[in-house]
Order: C-alpha cells, then structure tokens, then sequence
C-alpha cells in the first residue's frame, strides 16, 4: 500500500516536473545572446517583456484549445446545445488583444526611440564596404586623408577583424559595392541592411556602444549570392587605451611594404578575372626567381590571386581589387606544384601553379 | 437563377477519359485536376526541402556546393508558395464553392480550365532552368540587384520570372471567376449571410489576390525589362533604386500570406463545427474578422523591410500588430465552437485541431517580430524560417490536409482509412515540431537564414542535425497518406452522400456529384440548411432545447 503510494507519488512528480522541466529547457533556448551594448540591453528587456507576455498567451490559448478537446470530446449521440454566439463575450474577447497590441506598441516605441538616438560625436567612425562575399572596415579618421587610414579587407578564409573601444559610441557607415548586404552581431542583438543606393541617396548608418571587452561573430544575413555564408567577421571589443594601442599597431602593420623592384628581366605571367571565373587553372613559373602576375579583373566583383602551398600555407597573398589590373611582385618559388585561388571565391576560383 | 433545366445524369456522347479530362470544364474535374497537379509540386519542393536539411544536417558541404544549395532553397520556396499552397486551395474551392453555393458550375468555366493549365505551364518553365544552365537562385523574394542583369546572369533567373507572371495571371483569372461565382451563382435563398464561412474565405482571398497580384506581375516585368532589354528599375548604378522591388514584392507578399491562410482558415471552419456537432460560434464576428484581415493585410508589407532603414517603422509595426485583434477573435471563435460540443476525433479533425495549436505559435512569434526592435535581431534568420513555416506548415498545410480528409468521401465516394489517416497526422505534426521548432532557437541564437554552410564553433550543430531529423519524419509521414489514397481507390470504404453529417449544401448532393451538381436543392433558410433539412422532423429535439435553454437561463 505504502509502495503503491510511493510509486503514485512519483508518477505525479514525473508528470508535474518532466514537463515544467521541458519548458525551462526550451524556454531557456529562446533567450538571446547577451547583450553587449547599451542599445542591444534595451531591445533584451523588450523582448523579455514581449516574450513573456507570448508565453502567456501560449499557454492560456493552448489550454483552453487542449481542455475543450478532452472534456467535450463525444460520448453519446445527443445533440449538443446549439450555441450561435453570444455578443458580450466576443466584444470582450476582442478587446483584449486590442489592449495587449497596444500595450506592445507604446513600449516597443519607447525602445525604437532610444535605441536610434543618434551621438554628435561618435569615437570611431567606420566605412563599412560591403561587397560579394567579403567586408572592408575603412577606419575613418579627421584629417581628410584616406591614404593614412586603417582599413582591412576579409577573405573567405581570413574574414576582417573590427577592432572597437568599449564605451564609447561607434558609427558604422553602411557602403555597399553591389548587391544587398546586412551587417549583422547577433550579441548586439541588431542588424542593418547595406544597401546600394542610387546616386544622392544617403547610406544607412549604424551607432552603438558596446559595454563589455569581448569577441563577437558577425555575418551577413541579407542573402547575397553564392557565397554568402562566407561572409563572416568580428568584431574585437577592448578597452579605450587598448584600442588606441591596437589600431596603431593595425595602421603600421597596414603600411605597404617597401616595394622591390623587380628584375629587369622578370617573367610576367598573365590570368584573367571574369564573370567570377579564372581565364586558366593552369599557371606555369620560371622556378627560384621572382616573377610578375598580371592580373586582369574584368568584373565589377572585388577579385585578388594568391598563392599557397601543399600544406595550405599561403606563400604570397595579392592585394584584393575591384575592377581594373595589378602586377603582382612574387617572391621567388622552388620547383613544384603550388594552389592558387582567388581568397574572395576560393571554391569556384582556383588552378594550380607550375614553377620549373 | 433555376438550378438546372436539363436533368443532370442525361447521359452526354461517348469519348475517352484521357481527352475527357483534358478537355473539361467542369468544375469538379478541373479543381481535382488543380489539387493532383498541387501535390505532385508539393512532393517536389519537399524532396528539395530534404536536400537542403541534409546539406545543413551538420557544418561542413557534404552534397552540394553553394549555387546548387542555393537552387534548391529558391525553387523550395517558389514551388511551395506559388505552385502548392495557392493552387492546391484554389482546387479545393473550385471544388466545393459551386457546390456550398448550389450553383450548377463556376460562372466562366471555360476560363476556369484556362487558369488550371497555365500552372504546369509556369511551374514546368520555372523549373526548367534546371536544363538550361542552372535555375533562379535569389531566393523565392528575387530581391534586386541581385536578380539583376549583373549578378545573375544565365536564363533560369528569366525563366523564373516569366514562369511566375503565367502563374500570377492564373491566380488572378481565378478570382475574378471566384468573385463572379460568389455573387451571381449563389442558389435561390443562399444570402450572403448564408454562405458557408469558406465560402466568404475564398471571397475575401480572391479580392485579395485581384488587388495584389497585378502588382507583382508589374515588378516581375519591371525586372525582365531591367535583365534584358536595359531597362533600370532596380539598377543602383543607372539610377534605379533596389528598395522598390522590395516595396512592389512586399505589397503583394504579404496579402499572399493571407491568400494562403484564409482558405485554410475557411476549411477548419467547416471541419470544426460539423465534428463538435455546433454551428461556429459567432459566425457574423467571423465574417467581420475576415475582411478585416484582409484590409489590414495591404497596410503592413514594409514590416518585411524593417532592417532596410527606409521605412516608417512606427505605422508598419502598430499596423501588423493589429491583425492579431481579428485573428485572436477567430482562434477564439473556434475555441468556443468546441466548448460544450460533442466532438470526433476523425483524421479531417485532428489536423483542424493542428492547425489551431501551430498556428497560435506562428501567430506570437508573428507578433514578437512585429515589434520593430526585436525584428532588428530577428529578421533573416532562422526564427523568421521558423515562423513562416508555423504560418504556411502549421497553418495552410493543416488545413490542406483537413480539407482532404473531409471532403474526400464527397469527390469519391469513398473514405480515406481513418487508421492510416492518424499514423499520417502524428507522424506529421511530431515531424514538423522537430524540424521547425528548434529553427526559433537557431535563430534566436543568431543564425542567418539561406546560408549554405555554417561554422562548427558556432554552436547551432545540434539543432541543425535536429532539424534535419524532423524534415525526414515529415517526408515519411507522406507514406501512409499515398498508401492511404491507393487502397482507398482499390478498397476503401463506401460511405454514402454525407458521412460527417456535414452542415453545407455540398452534403446535399451525391458524392461524387453528378455534372452541374444538383437535382434539386434544399430550402436555405440559414447558414446550415443541410442541417436544417436533417432536424426537419426533429420538433422533439427542437422543443428540449428549447426547454434546456430556458432552464439555463433560469439557472
């Protein structure tokens, strides 16, 4: 008898926790990331009020739905009372959700309005260059001279860092090359669209202030064409005194090398970009001496060259450009087989390269 | 107008079935045509639904690379929005709104053929950039510039569009016939308070798609002028600007929602009452909540382009927020139909059932991303995958099913196994909950949608394989359902004109019906006149309730 209680009594408990203990489970897992800036806090409590509020309706609705299918299910063939309506319920029924979407409205405006507010005087201001499949961050500064900016181009295997200072407001301005991009972290729980504007149009902007020191994904989320899901980058949060420390670093890192000329005599090896497709998946080298690329990109997307080796490291690494033609300055190569691709399209741009 | 003159079983001339069913214009002929033609498209998508879970199952491209991935998610989308969903639920009005009218036929029937055939016409030229070096891959919203001339170049992005203005132009012959039908070809009696609620469904969706989809047609020629005869709509660089192609697809898109879901809604509608053995509950508040969805749904497209920083997100957001009032008071609605009824659990009602429960959730995840703010986060990411296939799966899809099973004993004469119809229903919606509802999480979590490929590190692997599992529990769930429509054909039960008891004029006639549907028709007193005719005799039945209602009031 006491077993038989005993074995009642757990069945009630695993009725009562295996579902409650379900809903946290999955409850917990419609929670966002962390917020880590000031406007990304504001739209968390939104959403933790709107959320609630969903949940509420969820199981209210979902009750009532579960309830009447049990307790009126048929049990014998008379016919139920034929109810047509009944005019106060349904008055009151819709002016609750009436109350709660307008409830919603007010503070969600509220959030939207702080959110958008705009600083005078953001600390850094970022050009972001959008482009198929890859970002720019061009660092801007005061002096109205971009050829001593910071500025860095991802690749699909070497997707851009965004270095940023923690507590101060940052400015992205959203450039795209080409098609629709959105810059997207989702611990900053926003994302904006980069679009091509025609001519005369405004690009969107984007301002924030992260709060805490940290490392954050970013991707676009604006599908973009083939290789979208390569475009992903970070976003390096730091203190002040560090950022400072660390774009200074970038900015000499960044500085061209001194440029070598080349022999007199080098061999210029000639390939072609177009319609995001190489002319040739063959190159062939003078071996152990420097030569040139002439790289010709007919297109208007963003292509480069570069070289690596059987353990995939890369030996030579050409700058990215837009449309027009560069020379590439190649070290020299021992004998063998080497991979070379495009680091923007690396799946659908490749060959090998010769040198003997 | 008279029913008929002629009596309807005069035996016509003699020819093949194959030229009979290519050359009718009967409604019924050609809406069961409409729904075989729907569901071979739905077998397609869904094959390519499983292509792109497997290719997502973990991180890494193990079947495909990213333009194949990206074929398959744009023609899942197209063929399931534009060749499934729509067309599958014009078929089954074509079927059933002549009938629930007591018209003899639609009121154009020869345009009736004409808007069934272009279908497999469109649909065969949109997935015919398959032969032609690659179909669209811009996803189902086709957004400029990125369908533009540079960066798509090859004909299936051409194929694409041409393929949907052939379907538009059906959709839209469609509703002009519906509305023409719904106004001139009721029966004698049948006032427009009378019609069955799916009826004033398919009325509202039809003025949707006649005021929408010419709308559409237009960008979709804007484009293919854009694409091929230098034309700059959309073009940034020639002056064009991308965001109107977003304003044009969306002034469409999102009525389409609501093309797509009140038909659905006007089948649970009917399901609902006849199996709790009720009238609907507030059957005029329905009516008025219909049409109000429908107004509501052309003020609201630019939610849509929230994260676009264009447009006025105060009105969007209040706007889209709104159309949970009239939707709230349907779920309501129905909730009170069931409430003191004496309900059965036949297959048609589970998934009536169904869609209530799924559909709720698409409707709060709706609301949650209404709220601009939130909407900065979510948008374009799996949760919006998640709540739009709660919105089409949960809801239209429930309701396809419920619709097949209900009114398949009137087309046939038969009914489906109610066995086989359950393994369906559980199979499908434990499939569906699997697949959809982990993507709320994904997305929530971050993850954008449309990408072919994700990080390992990035944590979303288990919901992914998760996900994946439940798309092939659903794609086994189709099993028992054609199993089901076999054996039925071979050997399924006979079950007379009305099985369910139903409330609508359909049960009034055989099943199947004969050519121009009725010998003679019922008196239509009221919004159940089948009902009416059934409790004629019933003065017993009717002076107890009279008697219980007055007890109750007393009490």
């Amino acid at each position: 008898m006491q077993r038989l209680a005993a074995r009642l009594r757990l069945r009630t408990v695993i009725r009562v926790v295996t579902p409650l203990l379900l809903i946290v489970v999955l409850g917990g897992c419609l929670i966002p990331p962390t917020p880590e800036t000031t406007q990304a806090k504001d739209i968390f409590s939104l959403y933790t009020i709107v959320f609630v509020m969903g949940a509420i309706v969820f199981f209210g609705v979902e009750g009532m739905i579960v309830w009447s299918i049990i307790r009126y299910r048929r049990r014998d063939d008379r016919l139920p009372d034929q109810l047509h309506g009944n005019t106060l319920l349904e008055i009151v029924w819709t002016a609750i959700p009436t109350i709660i979407v307008l409830a919603l409205f007010v503070i969600s405006t509220i959030t939207l309005t702080q959110i958008d507010a705009k600083s005078s005087n953001p600390a850094v201001t970022i050009e972001v260059d959008a482009f198929q499949w890859q970002w720019t961050f061009h660092y801007l500064d005061n002096d109205n001279d971009p050829s001593n900016d910071y500025s860095v181009t991802g690749t699909a295997a070497d997707p851009p860092v965004m270095g940023l200072p923690t507590g101060q407001p940052v400015k992205l301005i959203l450039h795209s090359q080409d098609v629709i991009h959105s810059f997207y972290v989702p611990h900053f729980l926003i994302k904006r669209d980069v679009i091509p504007f025609p001519a005369g149009q405004q690009d969107n902007t984007l301002e924030f202030t992260i709060t805490e020191a940290g490392t954050y994904a970013g991707q676009c989320a604006e599908f973009c064409g083939d290789l979208h899901s390569k475009m992903t980058f970070s976003v390096q949060a730091m203190a002040p005194a560090d950022f400072a420390t660390w774009l200074a670093d970038a900015k000499a890192g960044n500085t061209p090398a001194p440029s070598v000329s080349p022999p007199a005599n080098a061999t210029t090896v000639n390939i072609t970009a177009e319609q995001i497709a190489f002319d040739t998946s063959t190159l062939e080298a003078p071996a152990g001496q420097a030569f040139v690329i002439h790289f010709v990109n007919k297109d208007t997307v963003q292509h480069n060259v570069a070289i690596y080796d059987a353990s995939g490291k890369a030996l030579f690494t050409g700058e990215i450009i837009g449309q027009g033609s560069i020379d590439y300055q190649v070290p020299a190569l021992a004998a063998g087989d080497y991979h070379f691709q495009c680091d923007v399209h690396p799946t659908i741009m490749f060959g090998t390269l010769t040198a003997k | 107008m008279a029913t008929t003159t002629l009596s309807p079983r005069t035996d016509s001339y003699r020819r093949s079935w194959v030229l009979d069913w290519l050359t009718t214009v009967d409604h019924k002929k050609i809406g069961i045509m409409y729904i075989v033609n729907s569901f071979l498209f739905f077998f397609l998508a869904g094959i390519l639904a499983l292509v792109v879970r497997s290719e997502l199952a973990v991180p890494g491209l193990q079947f495909l690379d990213e333009r194949t991935y990206n074929e398959a998610f744009t023609m899942h989308g197209t063929i399931m929005i534009f060749l499934f969903v729509v067309p599958v639920l014009a078929g089954f009005a074509n079927y059933i709104v002549p009938l629930q009218l007591g018209a003899p036929d639609m009121a154009f029937p020869r345009i009736n053929a004409l808007s069934f055939w272009l279908l497999p016409l469109g649909g065969g030229l949109i997935l015919s950039g398959y032969l032609f070096g690659g179909a669209a891959a811009e996803g189902w919203t086709g957004y400029a510039p990125l369908s533009g001339p540079n960066y798509s170049s090859g004909p299936g992005t051409d194929l694409w569009l041409i393929g949907l203005m052939l379907v538009g132009t059906a959709s839209i012959l469609g509703s002009i016939n519906f509305i023409a039908t719904i106004f001139k070809m009721r029966a004698p009696g049948m006032t427009l308070f009378r019609m069955p609620i799916f009826v004033w469904t398919v009325l509202v969706t039809a003025t949707l798609i006649l005021l929408a989809t010419p709308v559409l047609t237009a960008g979709l020629i804007a484009l293919f002028i854009d694409r091929n005869y230098g034309g700059s709509f959309f073009e940034p660089a020639t002056g064009g600007n991308p965001i109107l192609w977003q304003h044009i697809f969306w002034f469409f898109g999102h009525p389409e929602v609501y093309i797509v879901i009140l038909p659905a809604m006007g089948v649970v509608s009917e399901v609902i009452p006849t199996f709790s053995r009720k009238p609907l509950f507030g059957y005029r508040a329905f009516v008025f909540a219909t049409i109000s969805i429908g107004l509501l749904s052309f003020s609201v497209w630019a939610h849509h382009m929230f994260t676009t920083g264009v447009v006025f997100l105060p009105f969007f957001s209040f706007m889209t927020a709104l159309i949970a009032v009239p939707t709230g008071v349907k779920m309501f609605n129905w909730i009170a139909t069931m409430f003191r009824g004496s309900i059965s659990f036949t297959t048609a009602m589970l998934f009536a059932v169904g869609f209530l429960a799924m559909f709720l959730i698409g409707g709060i995840s709706g609301v949650m991303m209404a709220e601009a703010p939130i909407d900065f986060h979510l948008q374009d990411t799996y949760f919006a995958v998640a709540h739009l296939h709660y919105v089409f799966f949960g809801g239209s899809v429930m309701g396809v099913f419920a619709a097949t099973y209900y009114w398949f004993p009137k087309m046939f004469g038969r009914r489906l196994n109610e066995r086989l119809g359950k393994v369906h229903f559980w199979l499908m919606i434990i499939g569906f909950n699997v697949t959809f509802f982990p993507m709320h999480m994904l997305g929530i979590q971050g993850m954008p949608r449309r990408i072919a490929d994700y990080s390992p590190d990035a944590g979303w692997t288990v919901l992914n394989f998760i996900a994946t599992l439940g798309a092939f529990m659903i794609a086994l769930s189709i099993l028992p359902f054609l199993v089901n429509i076999v054996a039925t054909f071979i050997n399924g039960e006979r079950v007379g004109d009305d099985p369910w008891e139903g409330n609508t004029l359909e049960w009034a006639t055989s099943s199947p019906p004969p050519a121009y549907n009725f010998d003679r028709i019922p008196p239509i007193r009221s919004e159940r006149p089948v009902f009416d005719l059934r409790h004629k005799h019933d003065r017993e039945h009717l002076a107890a309730e009279a008697a219980m209602t007055t007890v109750e009031e007393q009490a």
